[in-house]
Parts: structure tokens; C-alpha cells; sequence
């Protein structure tokens, strides 16, 4: 009975897993990293087309990328937590033929222990395409709200000022949306 | 002796030119610096900078020299103690469109035969030889792309988020 009590917390854990907004530690780092990498970029923007020098103005950047990284990471974990359970019902049907044809000639495999795996690949197929499209879909956001409010929107003011309020909007933008349940 | 005489009056004819360096810079090496405008977004006029350094076989200095360009005269002027030249001027974008243009130095002398000709009918300005000639490649000014550079970035952006928007509708359909 031992064995069967332990299934169930696996069972209990990939339910939790899926139904929870935590995300794993493997993809915290992804999303921060990434949400790093994307909110750095725009130094470049600044430095080399709004002629801001980059030494003078290090504390700015530093303290600016460090909070556009959090509400990037932020949105990157909204979106995703949406979007998983969309996929995994989507997917549903494809990944439950595959597993099925890969365990069919499993005669021995009981039908919970099958049903177990096309929950745990569902899990990690839907888990896996809402990362990279929650990245993908926010960084697209992010550059277009960059764009249009250094370029157009805000143009006129100084390039520091112009700064720190292109990346707060977008960012704060960026968090915002990620809140819509649609 | 009038044979010694007409000798010794040949010999001063041959070597006089060596002691007369008279005014005319005897065959020019000259190192031009062009510079022409090529951004017309921002300016009104198409201007025109060479400047250089000539060296005369007779070591001659502080020259006072004209330019001319498609039958304009410019004055050139000299930087100090130095054997550097300059001249500079400007036309409408228009007149001045992309090409190779040859501008005529010419020397007081060459300048003043030059201005003889263009106030007389019967004598052909452009035979009078100059010192030396620059050529000037201009690029043409050019105001940049039909479109802003801006405009095209937030169009790719939008572009990129509007398929992103597209495909996440599709997955929450």
C-alpha cells in the first residue's frame, strides 16, 4: 500500500503543479534571464540613438532594467499560467495518442499508471510550449510599447526622462495586460 | 670679339632662369582635401571645402590664389607660415547635383588674363591655362530614406506582435 500512497502524492503534486501560478525553479531562472536580457536591450536603443552616455547614467540603467526585469518576469508567469491550461487541453488529445501507441504494447502497464503518464507528458508538453510562448509573446509586446513611446510618444522630452518613462510604461503595461483573464 | 661677347650673352639667357624665380609656381605638387555635403535634410545649401598644401619646385610661398568653378571665382585663402590652402563655398542642392567637378587654380597672373577674357567676347575663358586643377567627386546630397527609420522599427514590431496576438487567440480559442 506504500507504493500506491506514494503514487497518489505524485498524482497530488502534478495536480498541485498544475493548477498552481508557481513556477519551477528551472523556469523562474529561464524567465528571469530572459526578462533580463530583454529589459538590458533598450540600453543600447538609448545609448546609441538617443545619445545618452552610458557611464554618467549606469546608475539609471542599473536600477530602471532591474525593476522592468521583475515586471517582465511577472508577466512572463501570467501569461503562462493562462495559457498551460488552454494548451494542455488542446494538446490533450494528441499527446494521449502517443503515449497510448508508445505503451500499447505494454500489456503489464496498469491503466492508472497510463493514465498517470499521458497526465505527466500533457503537464510538461503544455508547461513547456506556455514558456516559450509566453516569452515570445510578451517580448513582442514589450519591443512595440518601446518603440512607440521612446520614438513617438515621448520624443520630445530628454533621453533620461524619456527612458525611465518608456521602460516603466511598457513594463507596467506589460504587467497589466498579463492580469485580462482573456 | 663681338663673337666673345655674343658667347658670354647666351650663357647669361641659359642661366638666367635659374637666379629669376619670378612669381609663377614652377610645376605644383598639390594634396587636396575635399569635403562636400551630403545630408540635405538638415542643410540649405550644398557646400564645398578643399583645402591643401602646395609645394613649388622654386619654393615659392604665400601665394595669393583664385579658384574657379564652372565660371565662378573664389579667393583662397592661406593659412599662416604654412604652405596650406583653403577655399570654400556654396550652392543650392540643385545646382550642384552628384558628380565629378574639376576646379582651376590659378596664380595672380593666371587670374587676371582669366578675368580678361571673361569680360571680352572674342577671347574663350577656357583657354587660359590654369596652375592646377582639383577634382571634387561629390556623393550628392541626399535627404535620406522616403520613409523614417522609426516609422519602419515600430511597423516590424507591430508586425511581429499582431502574428504573436494571432497565434495566442488561436490557443485560447
Amino acid at each position: 500500500m506504500a507504493g500506491g500512497s506514494k503514487k497518489l502524492t505524485k498524482k497530488e503534486e502534478l495536480l498541485l503543479q498544475d493548477f498552481s501560478r508557481n513556477v519551477s525553479t528551472k523556469s523562474s531562472a529561464l524567465f528571469y534571464g530572459n526578462a533580463f536580457i530583454v529589459s538590458a536591450i533598450p540600453i543600447w536603443l538609448f545609448w546609441r540613438i538617443h545619445q545618452m552616455d552610458p557611464y554618467q547614467s549606469m546608475i539609471l540603467f542599473g536600477i530602471v532594467t532591474l525593476v522592468c526585469t521583475y515586471l517582465i518576469a511577472y508577466a512572463y508567469k501570467n501569461v503562462k499560467f493562462l495559457l498551460k491550461h488552454k494548451i494542455a487541453l488542446k494538446r490533450s488529445e494528441a499527446v494521449t495518442r502517443e503515449v497510448m501507441r508508445k505503451v500499447a504494447d505494454d500489456k503489464k502497464m496498469a491503466k492508472q499508471e497510463k493514465d498517470e503518464r499521458i497526465l505527466w507528458k500533457k503537464n510538461e508538453v503544455a508547461d513547456y510550449e506556455a514558456t516559450t510562448f509566453s516569452i515570445f509573446y510578451n517580448n513582442a509586446l514589450f519591443l512595440l510599447f518601446i518603440v512607440l513611446m521612446s520614438f513617438y510618444i515621448l520624443r520630445s522630452l530628454s533621453p533620461a526622462v524619456n527612458y525611465t518613462a518608456s521602460m516603466a510604461t511598457a513594463g507596467g503595461l506589460l504587467a497589466l495586460f498579463s492580469t485580462s483573464s482573456k | 670679339m663681338d663673337s666673345i661677347f655674343f658667347l658670354s650673352f647666351v650663357a647669361v639667357l641659359i642661366t638666367f632662369p635659374v637666379f629669376c624665380t619670378g612669381d609663377t609656381c614652377l610645376s605644383p605638387v598639390v594634396t587636396p582635401q575635399v569635403y562636400s555635403t551630403s545630408e540635405a535634410s538638415l542643410t540649405s545649401e550644398t557646400a564645398v571645402i578643399i583645402e591643401f598644401s602646395l609645394t613649388c619646385k622654386n619654393h615659392l610661398k604665400d601665394l595669393n590664389l583664385y579658384a574657379d568653378f564652372n565660371g565662378k571665382t573664389f579667393p583662397v585663402s592661406r593659412v599662416q607660415e604654412t604652405n596650406r590652402y583653403q577655399v570654400s563655398w556654396s550652392e543650392a542642392h540643385k545646382k550642384l547635383p552628384s558628380g565629378k567637378y574639376a576646379v582651376q587654380f590659378f596664380d595672380e597672373e593666371g587670374y587676371t588674363n582669366l578675368r580678361k577674357a571673361q569680360r571680352s567676347t572674342e577671347d574663350d575663358a577656357s583657354n587660359i591655362k590654369s596652375l592646377f586643377t582639383i577634382d571634387v567627386t561629390h556623393q550628392g546630397a541626399t535627404s535620406g530614406a522616403w520613409v523614417q527609420t522609426e516609422f519602419i522599427a515600430v511597423s516590424v514590431s507591430f508586425l511581429i506582435w499582431y502574428l504573436a496576438y494571432n497565434t495566442r487567440c488561436k490557443l485560447q480559442k
